[in-house]
């Protein structure tokens, strides 16, 4: 199987908002598969265990609200959202450990069955607050997107980010912005390509 | 607060007005005070319409002091949506200025004669009440642009637009922001209609030469405020993810959860979710010069709203709440904010609940009306029906319910009229309790003080057993009656659930206020007399179990993506009131 070409773009860090959407759509990650959603977040994607703890209180596992991450096991295509404390009977019902969560009856990630270890790939989405906050850590780890989200993504930027940023290359050669879009544009709408965005201070 | 406003609009010779002794309303406000008067004084079985009916306003308990966050007020009356007893509560500077001017309620009673339209203008010296013909059928916007000419901007106006006027069960009572714009809805229920049936158009409040309510504890108070404020603030929702992209950040959430109603609650998932998103919605207001962090009244700390401006960068409308945002959006398949917006506009200037239009538009729309997604089609119906009170404007202006019995749609999501808010039954099983056996109809604020576990409100409840939720529900609706009472607003839940000493801090603030002591015990117990007098006015005027139900598909239709219906069976929510 052929590796996947990689975009690569330097872009200063008040520009990780034109990514806000994207983030929150989902973007999807390579990643060892049939760990523990602890291990996941923590050895590989590096985020301290007391940033969980305090920040990332609510977690779906596959449109199901996640409990104990040391017993809730990731596997191939599965989808993770992260979010912050919520507003709301509801989203205090979604919270990890919720005192509510008899409200939210059979939706709870429950039934754990055993999963298979090993490379795979899974979809991350982060809202709100974990948006801002890891959003630029995920881009850096590097996320898979076809030519077409590229497309998507591409056109919804305005002018200020490709006036902002401070290298883009694909597969180690530079490109430009008029350049780059022909190359999506030209390419199979479903290949994939590894975006992979260094935000600077 | 140590005195009532009652004025009779069926006097002979034209309005009269009164003035008597606060009594035992001094030391309430908010919902207790509006449910008591109601329950005591309005026949359950009169028609919401008639003169009968009273249009009861309170403060909260806390409102007109220096109290960070505690200006919602109380409409009351019978409800001509639901036929049941209604409170329905806004932000807004109106409960600070009514408290300030020392009314612990305004009761409006009877109906005069012939079509004049009156004014009601109240200062510290005295009551006016004018005809005033030149406001007839104006809508909030403009009719608050043209009293601000003669009234000035250092007032707060409460007012009808003309869906009031036509005496639409969705019409609301609009109150000013800061700003003197009308964003501020008491909205479920059709209290607007009850204030036009009176034929008032506004009522002007004006404090000029009075100050704050003074505490009998002042440093008690003082010191509680001070970390009641400190408690907001340091909480991540109310300190971090509400002020920084409103309510709306439980779109995500709940999309995510598969618990987003989506076109008329087939669905629990809305494609475009991501761009109606709070976080989508905070980017545009600041990329076109809004605001995404905005308070609705003067001493709030939370400031969970904001402004939306349009492309042009000119004032739309105040941020659209998550509600909204859903009822015009996921309901109705519309994935664009400009034309959400547009419609979060029209609904407060003509004066309709959100929720109730919203959700009326998306039946019409499973009644074969518009498609699903049709953003210029709902605009239409709202600004050249609604607004114009065309027949078609009168049926959905009459709501969720009657719209769907207009265009023969079975799938009607509403109980006891009044149509169910943004979060599905299915998914939630717990809320689908509250939103059966609220007294106010199908209502997510009616169970919302999530601190149940502090307020040890009918004691603990384990989360792992799901028979806990009828408790649970029980729990959060007397918690949520008490907070409702206070004039806090109730988004005061979270840090009070996750921090003890702000809970204790917010009982000081009563305590040093009041000069009493108050536990978490009066608290719930308040709560629980207040239901007491609700489900009793609902009962003689005619309500029964029978109508502690949601609508039967939730319990026959699943919902993808986890394919849910409803299980918690009838015999179960008539548990609920286990005390009366």
């Amino acid at each position: 199987m052929a590796e996947k070409q990689s975009l690569r773009v330097v872009a200063p860090l008040e520009q990780l908002s034109a990514f806000f959407l994207l983030l929150q759509q989902g973007v999807w990650l390579q990643a060892q598969i049939g760990c523990s959603v602890a291990s996941l977040l923590t050895e590989q994607f590096n985020i301290e265990e007391k940033y969980i703890v305090e920040r990332i209180t609510t977690m779906f596992l596959d449109f199901k609200p996640i409990d104990d991450l040391e017993t809730t096991y990731v596997k191939d295509g599965s989808t993770l959202a992260l979010s912050s404390a919520m507003p709301g009977l509801v989203g205090t019902t979604m919270r990890r450990g919720s005192h509510l969560a008899a409200m939210r009856g059979e939706i709870s990630y429950q039934n754990q069955q055993q999963v298979v270890s090993g490379a795979g790939r899974i979809k991350i989405k982060l809202f709100n607050m974990v948006m801002t906050e890891l959003g630029a850590r995920f881009l850096a780890h590097g996320v898979c997107l076809t030519n077409g989200e590229l497309d998507t993504l591409l056109s919804e930027m305005d002018d200020s980010f490709w006036q902002s940023i401070e290298f883009a290359s694909v597969d180690d050669q530079q490109v430009d912005y008029t350049s780059l879009v022909n190359r999506v544009r030209t390419g199979i709408t479903d290949e994939e390509i590894l975006l992979k965005v260094e935000f600077t201070s | 607060m140590d005195k009532i406003l009652r004025i009779n609009m069926s006097a002979a010779g034209g309005p009269t007005q009164s003035t008597e002794k606060a009594g035992e309303f001094a030391a309430l406000g908010g919902r207790a005070t509006t449910s008591t008067i109601v329950g005591n004084e309005v026949p359950p079985d009169c028609h919401p319409l008639s003169a009968d009916n009273k249009l009861v306003i309170a403060p909260g308990m806390l409102s007109g002091t220096a109290a960070a966050i505690s200006g919602r007020i109380s409409v009351g009356c019978k409800s001509p949506l639901t036929g049941g007893i209604k409170e329905s509560n806004a932000g807004g500077q109106a409960a600070q200025v009514l408290a300030r001017l020392g009314y612990a309620a305004v009761i409006i009673e009877g109906i005069p004669e012939g079509d004049d339209l009156y004014k009601i203008h109240i200062n510290k010296d005295r009551v006016e009440i004018s005809v005033d013909n030149s406001n007839k059928l104006l809508d909030n916007y403009p009719l608050i642009e043209k009293l601000q000419k003669e009234y000035g901007d250092k007032v707060a106006y409460m007012s009808i637009g003309s869906a009031g006027e036509r005496l639409m069960a969705s019409a609301s009572i609009a109150c000013t922001d800061p700003e003197l714009r009308p964003t501020r809805h008491c909205g479920r229920g059709g209290v607007g209609a009850v204030m036009g049936s009176k034929k008032i158009k506004v009522i002007i409040l004006d404090d000029a030469g009075c100050k704050n309510r003074p505490p009998q504890d002042a440093e008690r108070f003082k010191t509680a405020n001070r970390a009641f404020v400190e408690g907001i603030r340091k909480h991540p929702v109310s300190g971090e993810g509400l002020p920084a992209y409103g309510t709306n950040v439980l779109t995500n959430v709940l999309n995510e959860a598969g618990g987003y109603p989506t076109n008329n609650f087939k669905t629990g998932q809305f494609e475009g979710g991501t761009k109606i998103s709070g976080e989508s919605l905070a980017e545009l207001e600041i990329s076109r010069g809004g605001k995404a962090t905005h308070g609705c009244h003067r001493g709030c700390v939370i400031q969970c709203s904001g402004i939306y401006n349009d492309k042009d960068g000119k004032y739309l409308t105040k941020q659209p709440e998550y509600e909204t945002v859903w009822s015009h959006g996921g309901h109705c398949g519309i994935s664009d904010l400009d034309t959400i917006a547009t419609l979060d506009y029209w609904d407060d200037n003509v004066g309709v609940d959100t929720i109730e239009m919203g959700v009326a538009i998306g039946v019409a729309m499973d009644g074969g009306l518009l498609e699903f997604g049709d953003g210029v089609g709902a605009i239409n119906l709202l600004r050249d029906e609604v607004a114009k009170g065309t027949p078609l404007g009168r049926i959905l202006g009459g709501g969720a319910g009657m719209t769907g019995k207009a265009f023969g749609v079975t799938r009607v999501p509403v109980v006891k009229n009044q149509a169910l808010p943004a979060y599905d039954p299915r998914t939630v099983q717990g809320i689908g309790v509250t939103y059966a056996t609220s007294t106010q109809g199908a209502d997510h604020t009616a169970g919302y003080a999530v601190a149940t576990n502090i307020l040890k409100v009918g004691g603990d409840v384990d989360p792992l057993k799901p028979e806990g939720q009828i408790e649970l529900s029980r729990n959060l609706q007397i918690a949520t009656t008490a907070i409702d009472s206070t004039g806090l607003c109730l988004f005061i839940a979270f840090p009070i659930l996750d921090q003890p000493e702000t809970f204790q801090s917010m009982l000081d603030l009563l305590g040093g206020f009041y000069g009493i002591e108050m536990t978490g015990d009066d608290v719930a117990a308040l709560g629980q007399k207040v239901l007491t007098l609700e489900r009793k006015f609902n009962k003689d005027a005619g309500f029964g179990p029978e109508d502690d139900r949601l609508p039967s598909f939730f319990q026959t239709e699943k919902l993808p993506p986890h394919n849910l219906t409803f299980g918690v069976t009838d015999e179960e929510l008539d548990q609920l009131y286990n005390w009366d």
